[in-house]
């Protein structure tokens, strides 16, 4: 295909969709902060104490899981572009593995103290699931809308 | 093709499997749902560990030759291995709702 058929791209329409896209993660990680608080409402109101404060442990989880994954990526990726303060190898995957540990012994703690908000914990585990899911939508609106 | 000889060499192994399992009986003792959620988890586990070892090989790959594509890359990467963690979740959230 010659060079005259692509279409051209707006700089200043590039560099807003640049920056519209680099917040993703922020955007993410906001919207996880906002719905826990409405979902943990939502399920104390609906399933009772127990479960909601298993679903809560289970939002925290993975709040951090997904925080502690963001970094362990940047460092992962430091390294691969070969980035001046990239951290260790070793660090990087010892935090990569750390996470799963951590998660299975939260799990451990509160299945022991509380069977009961088990399931509420399973549930509180996909938060960054819904979290990614509203972005998606919040990114198609965005490109729909103000064609970004 | 080696591949599909071999993929249909498993599947036959198993289908001679299936007639196995109900020789047993309700009075076998043998509690095939928790066998069966167990090698669940196992396929889980490991085909994510497959797929988050894909998709971090890719991303490698695609930084070592353009590194300026970084922040694209980087987000695709952490949600990608996001979404993947949440599979073995959706596979461990089924078995903890069979088995009881």
């Amino acid at each position: 295909m010659p060079d005259s058929a692509q279409p051209e791209v707006d700089p200043a329409q590039a560099a807003a969709a640049e920056h519209f896209y680099s917040g993703a993660l922020h955007r993410i990680r906001s919207l996880m902060a906002v719905l826990a608080p409405i979902l943990v409402a939502a399920a104390w109101w609906k399933f009772g104490l127990r479960p909601a404060v298993g679903f809560a442990s289970g939002c925290a989880i993975a709040y951090v899981n997904f925080h502690w994954l963001k970094r362990v990526i940047t460092g992962f990726v430091d390294r691969a572009t070969g980035a001046a303060a990239s951290q260790s190898g070793q660090g990087i995957i010892f935090r990569f593995l750390l996470r799963y540990v951590l998660m299975a012994v939260g799990a451990y703690v509160i299945l022991t103290v509380s069977p009961a908000s088990l399931n509420g914990l399973l549930a509180g585990l996909f938060l960054p699931v819904a979290a990614i899911a509203c972005e998606a939508v919040y990114e198609l609106y965005a490109a729909v809308v103000r064609g970004v | 093709m080696g591949k599909l000889s071999k993929l249909f060499m498993v599947l036959s192994v198993l289908s001679f499997a299936v007639p196995a399992f109900a020789q047993g009986g309700a009075e076998s003792g043998v509690n095939w749902v928790a066998i069966a959620a167990g090698f669940s988890m196992a396929f889980a586990s490991g085909i994510c560990a497959l797929a988050q070892g894909k998709a971090t090989a890719s991303a490698a790959e695609s930084l070592a030759r353009n590194p300026a594509a970084r922040p694209g890359i980087q987000l695709a990467l952490i949600l990608g291995l996001a979404l993947i963690e949440s599979l073995a979740l959706y596979t461990l959230v089924i078995i903890f709702a069979k088995v009881k």
